[in-house]
């Protein structure tokens, strides 16, 4: 793909991996790791920060990714966000924030935790509120996403959802996708959420590995311009066959 | 009994070898569950299976622990470690920590010595219900899966170096008194120092750091039982293939040998052990490896890079996506018999659980 690789120009894109100690446990640093090298093979000049509580966000990033964690560690990551004001101040200048589950649960408006269904509130980057549902949603899940690029067999969200909590969306977002196979949100047939450019999901996998397109998506978000495609053959095999999977086995 | 997330097994099979050098010899008076059949019916089948021996040594799945402290009432329990492991049934490891803690608080002076791992934050929590605690400084490296403190959620703090030769730093709570133990044996440089300050050369015959810290634990149980040092080091150093890990088979013209991982912390300490030009690298999502493959992102296959990569198993495209982005060149054959054939030089193979315990019945390991 020779066009490709001269198309970033050598532009610097900064990715900031928010607390991957607290919000690491499900391989959801692997979004990371798949904007950096998306980012790589198109020429541009990326640089992954990776950010631990105590240390401060960097207001440089583009692109701010947040994983699933346990609930002590929820509790400990959103009280040092909240002292940090990083990510607020991300949001206000344009950058993406893209949050899955735990993460998701936490830039919402509130969440609970623990058998007694403490409500812990949240950042507020989204509107949708987090309470635990009648039974934790584990498996693998399929979606129809919402969004613009959403064309043809791309627009097929395929990820691995693993949590207690059911979100309400409020009136100031939208579902990022719609349910065909899995629970999402709360089980009303939507999943994820978009305000802008912060997007929230449930699907680990990593989604971004699964699902180029919404990879794509977000950097385009956040750099404000059309990327060129990049066919990836065994990516589209993995598809293929998470996609074949899913419908096989309707969990 | 030995429980924790990774070398259940190895340490099972260190402590046998040790009981039987020593206090019994004689095969019969020792019930082990050698296989890994861990759960309440594994070890239920391997108690039933010899009614009349009056030893048992038996590994048990972390889920089964509470039950075993209050219906098997262990004499001495064995705690590795804790890391993140087939979440979609575990989904917190915590929880498992809070069971063991409960049903050691539960047992009281009734309760089993334990063997704990002082380097685990989590294991020292679950463990300091128990009457009598025996801390061993494992020099544990993988600190990922501790960060918070059990007891109260504040950060953990890690002092470096950590003084007793560990990388992982001792440990220490910022906001309560939770603290890692002094301890009572410890690993130092790849060497055992003993209750007694004496250092040890393990010289065991199976590879690894991690199993020096397993080997470790299972000399403090078997001084429990009775068994002197440079006995139970001596019957250790016996165990070479402890349920084919680390076995070499034969598969046609191949030769292989026989990695097994099976989370992020696994992999960690696999894969610096690989040592051929060509790898296979065996991967499934079955329940028994945990339906979700996402900790293919936590484990760094970017040390792969240079060597020629086989990807198979069920899930072989999930681990070819991984190795693209890791920059690792691949060849992916997700059938494990086409996956292995025709290697002209020996290769080693990392596998799951589900695809290991194929390769072992297809190798005859």
């Amino acid at each position: 793909m020779p066009p490709l690789v001269d198309f970033g120009k050598g532009q610097r894109v900064e990715v900031v991996l928010v607390y991957q100690s607290l919000l690491g446990i499900y391989g959801d640093r692997g979004n990371a790791t798949v904007l950096v090298k998306r980012l790589a093979w198109r020429g541009f000049d990326p640089l992954l920060t990776v950010v631990e509580p105590g240390d401060a966000l960097p207001d440089s990033g583009q692109v701010y990714l947040l994983g699933g964690g346990e609930d002590a560690a929820q509790v400990s990551a959103v009280r040092a966000l909240r002292a940090d004001g990083g990510l607020h101040r991300a949001v206000d200048r344009g950058a993406a924030v893209f949050a899955v589950c735990a993460g998701y649960q936490i830039i919402g408006r509130s969440f609970t935790v623990g058998e007694d269904d403490q409500v812990i509130d949240g950042l507020g980057l989204l509107d949708v509120t987090t309470t635990r549902g009648p039974v934790r949603a584990v498996g693998e899940i399929l979606t129809r996403w919402r969004g613009t690029d959403a064309t043809g067999t791309d627009g097929w969200l395929t990820g691995f959802e693993n949590h207690g909590g059911y979100t309400e969306l409020g009136a100031g977002v939208e579902p990022l996708a719609d349910v065909e196979i899995g629970v999402g949100n709360c089980g009303d047939g939507t999943e994820g959420a978009i305000s802008g450019t912060v997007i929230g999901t449930y699907p680990h996998g990593p989604v971004l590995a699964r699902n180029p397109a919404l990879a794509d998506h977000l950097l385009q978000l956040a750099l404000d311009c059309e990327l060129p495609p990049l066919p990836r053959p065994e990516i589209a095999e993995l598809r293929r066959q998470r996609l074949a999977a899913v419908r096989g086995r309707r969990r | 009994m030995v429980s924790g997330t990774n070398g259940k097994t190895t340490t099972t099979h260190f402590l046998a070898a040790a009981v039987r050098a020593s206090v019994a010899p004689e095969t019969r008076r020792v019930v082990h569950n050698a296989d890994g059949a861990n759960l309440h019916f594994g070890i239920a089948s391997a108690l039933s299976e010899q009614p009349r021996s009056d030893l048992a040594i038996l590994e048990t799945d972390e889920r089964v622990v509470a039950d075993m402290i209050r219906l098997g009432k262990p004499e001495v329990l064995v705690l590795l470690n804790f890391s993140r492991d087939q979440l979609d049934r575990h989904h917190e490891i915590k929880g498992l920590g809070r069971s063991w803690r409960n049903a050691l608080a539960a047992a009281g002076e009734d309760g089993p010595v334990v063997v704990a791992n002082a380097d685990e934050p989590l294991i020292v929590w679950a463990a300091q219900t128990a009457r009598e605690v025996v801390w061993v400084d494992t020099a544990t490296t993988w600190t990922q899966d501790a960060s918070l403190c059990p007891n109260c959620g504040a950060n953990l703090i890690r002092t470096q170096p950590d003084a007793t030769g560990g990388h992982g730093g001792d440990w220490h709570c910022s906001g309560c008194s939770l603290a890692q133990p002094a301890s009572d044996l410890r690993v130092v440089d790849g060497q055992i120092v003993d209750r007694a300050g004496v250092s040890w050369r393990p010289d065991l015959n199976v590879p690894g750091a991690f199993n020096v810290s397993n080997a470790a634990c299972a000399l403090a149980a078997a001084e429990l039982m009775g068994v002197d040092v440079a006995t139970a080091l001596e019957g250790m150093r016996s165990v070479s293939s402890p349920a084919g890990r680390f076995a070499t088979a034969r598969f046609g013209e191949t030769q292989a040998r026989l990695l097994l991982a099976k989370n992020p912390a696994g992999w960690a300490e696999a894969l610096p052990l690989v040592s051929t030009e060509t790898v296979v690298l065996a991967i499934d999502s079955a329940a028994a490896d945990g339906r979700d493959v996402s900790w293919l992102w936590d484990v760094e296959y970017e040390q792969l890079a240079g060597r020629t990569v086989v990807a198979t198993g069920p899930r072989a495209q999930d681990l070819a996506v991984r190795l693209s982005y890791a920059d690792v060149a691949h060849h992916c054959i997700p059938d494990l018999a086409a996956a292995l054939a025709g290697h002209s030089a020996p290769v080693d193979v990392v596998a799951t659980y589900t695809p290991f315990q194929r390769l072992r019945k297809m190798g005859k390991v």
